[in-house]
């Protein structure tokens, strides 16, 4: 007996560890690696300029230099009250959107892969079209919607919070539909079954197994809805009204009209926050587990 | 006791359907009617608005410069985070996860500070300028906001993250073993990369280079603050048609346009693609 078994052993190719030895001229891996730097650059340089400009030393009418001629903290000090109240308002609405989305986008999720409609693809196409129509035909589709409701009832939507609200909540929903779906569909129904046979009820199985199991994805897709909120511009600009913007409106106001050196201080704020969001989210359930599900 | 997973769908479902159909419907009949001014609209419905699209050529060259615009930054985003991706798909150290840090946060972070971030770095008096000027590869200082380069650039910095992150899910689902089997039977890097990579990833990237060319259709914020004025593609001309000229029945009939255009395209590359494989050009 244990003659054979150590012949098996032999006959077992061996079990490789690492990568295979590359072959190939090695120019080719340099190659490679300074093609990714360079597309890194061309990624991250903006802010990294953005934040080093913060540092901007001189006074409002001085031209914003990289790097930073004498460097201090002051922009960061003046950050006008609006800038505050628009992030203020991206936020609740950023927020929002996520928990609207979530709220329908799961259950929305569950039923096209659960179910067995005849026309199941097409709902899911549909479910779909709101990230297909183009953000700005978006922008001014709601624009004229809340025109026409306005005129009809005499209560306009467009510069209000439910009006900025309902445009982010259509293109946040099929984000957290489109990664929920996508973890469902690997979903193990023995784990369900295995649960309820052991004497579980229906709502005590989705709370306690289906629940975790899909958490990842709603994870990944309540961070896609709150982020595509969070800095959208082309269906914000039309529904937001003069003292009632987000922030990447009033941003955008302010590169295009009357520039304010302490943006560049506040943008610097959104990029740590971005940062500190993500790292968040790492240890939360890393940021594998958040891509593979955000697979659309 | 059977649960009827399809009564989850109706509430998501009416919601979706009530504001697509209303809020499309709506601009699609408001093109129809003519501008009075002020934001009127006229009773008579007709053609007019699009007549005046198609015989006009200021309105045909912006929608030929937002297709070619969002080709481009569609086609520079693949090539330039498709060996990034790859990069980090097959890396196996802890540097993949800083790597992928680096791309979620630039996908992250709003478009309109990183289009912040290329005006300064662009400005005439940057650090960039100073240095081609120093080489020599310049006169005099390069700019990039006003023109379409800088139209396209801003786009690829709205799409590169998103794009990577695509081509990374694409490429995790294609085994490592079989660039590893082709190794072994003595194909170069080369020759995996164009007869195993290429072809096994190609329908993943046919799929995500669509999404990429959608976003940049829609794409107002960076084509509206690099184009600085100049350059016009359809989503800036609609913002100004209705901020700035209050005629929401041609802003309407721009949307439509934009619309129509990007469903044709989508709708002929599917078709192409499938004439490819069907024809078995292509490997899928």
């Amino acid at each position: 007996m244990m003659e054979m078994r150590s012949e098996m052993a032999v006959i077992q190719p061996r079990a490789r560890s690492g990568p295979l030895p590359k072959r190939g001229l090695p120019w080719g891996r340099w190659f490679h690696w300074l093609y990714c730097s360079l597309s890194y650059i061309f990624l991250l340089s903006p802010m990294i300029v953005v934040i080093g400009a913060s540092l901007h030393g001189g006074e409002y009418y001085t031209a914003i230099k990289f790097p930073p001629e004498d460097p201090s903290f002051q922009w960061y000090f003046k950050i006008p009250a609006a800038q505050f109240h628009a992030l203020g308002l991206s936020f609740l609405l950023g927020g929002a959107a996520t928990l609207g989305a979530c709220l329908v986008g799961i259950p929305a999720a569950l039923g096209i892969v659960r179910s067995n409609l005849p026309l199941k693809t097409l709902i899911s196409a549909l479910f779909r079209a709101p990230l297909q129509i183009p953000a700005i035909v978006t922008g001014i589709a709601f624009l004229q919607l809340y025109f026409l409701v306005g005129d009809a009832t005499g209560l306009y939507a467009q510069g209000t919070f439910l009006g900025l609200y309902l445009g982010h909540f259509f293109v946040a929903t099929p984000y957290v539909i489109g990664t929920v779906t996508a973890i469902l569909q690997r979903f193990d129904n023995r784990l369900e079954e295995a649960a309820l046979s052991l004497g579980a009820s229906r709502w005590r199985t989705f709370r306690r197994v289906t629940l975790p199991v899909i958490m990842p994805g709603v994870y990944a897709g309540a961070l896609y809805s709150f982020m595509v909120s969070f800095g959208d511009v082309p269906i914000s600009i039309f529904l937001t009204a003069p003292g009632f913007t987000t922030y990447p409106v009033e941003l955008f106001y302010g590169l295009e009209n009357d520039f304010d050196p302490s943006i560049l201080a506040s943008a610097s704020l959104v990029i740590f926050f971005c940062l500190i969001v993500l790292l968040g989210m790492q240890k939360l359930v890393g940021l594998e587990a958040l891509l593979r599900s955000g697979s659309r | 006791m059977k649960v009827r997973w399809e009564l989850l769908l109706i509430p998501g479902f009416l919601i979706t359907i009530l504001l697509i159909v209303s809020s499309q419907y709506v601009f699609l009949q408001g093109s129809f009617h003519r501008d009075l001014g002020l934001g009127r609209l006229s009773e008579a419905m007709n053609l007019g608005n699009y007549f005046k699209f198609f015989s006009d050529t200021f309105y045909l060259n912006t929608l030929w410069i937002t297709i070619k615009t969002s080709a481009l930054a569609t086609l520079s985003t693949i090539l330039l985070g498709f060996p990034v991706a790859y990069l980090i798909a097959r890396m196996r150290s802890r540097w993949a996860m800083i790597l992928l840090a680096g791309v979620v946060v630039a996908t992250f972070v709003t478009i309109v500070i990183k289009v912040f971030g290329l005006i300064i770095i662009f400005s005439a008096d940057g650090w960039l300028n100073r240095f081609l000027l120093w080489v020599g590869f310049i006169d005099r200082p390069y700019t990039i906001i006003g023109n379409e380069v800088g139209v396209v650039v801003g786009l690829m910095h709205f799409t590169l993250g998103f794009g990577v992150l695509l081509l990374y899910s694409v490429i995790q689902t294609i085994p490592r073993s079989y660039e590893d089997a082709a190794q072994i039977h003595g194909a170069s890097r080369w020759r995996v990369h164009w007869r195993i990579m290429l072809p096994l990833s190609l329908p993943g990237i046919t799929v995500g280079a669509l999404m990429i060319f959608n976003m940049s259709m829609g794409a107002f914020t960076s084509a509206a603050l690099l184009g600085g004025g100049r350059v016009f593609t359809l989503p800036v001309l609609i913002q100004r048609t209705v901020m700035m000229e209050i005629k929401y029945a041609m802003a309407g009939t721009l949307a439509a346009v934009l619309l129509v255009s990007v469903i044709l395209i989508n709708l002929l590359s599917v078709y192409l693609l499938k004439r490819l494989k069907a024809a078995r050009l292509v490997i899928a």
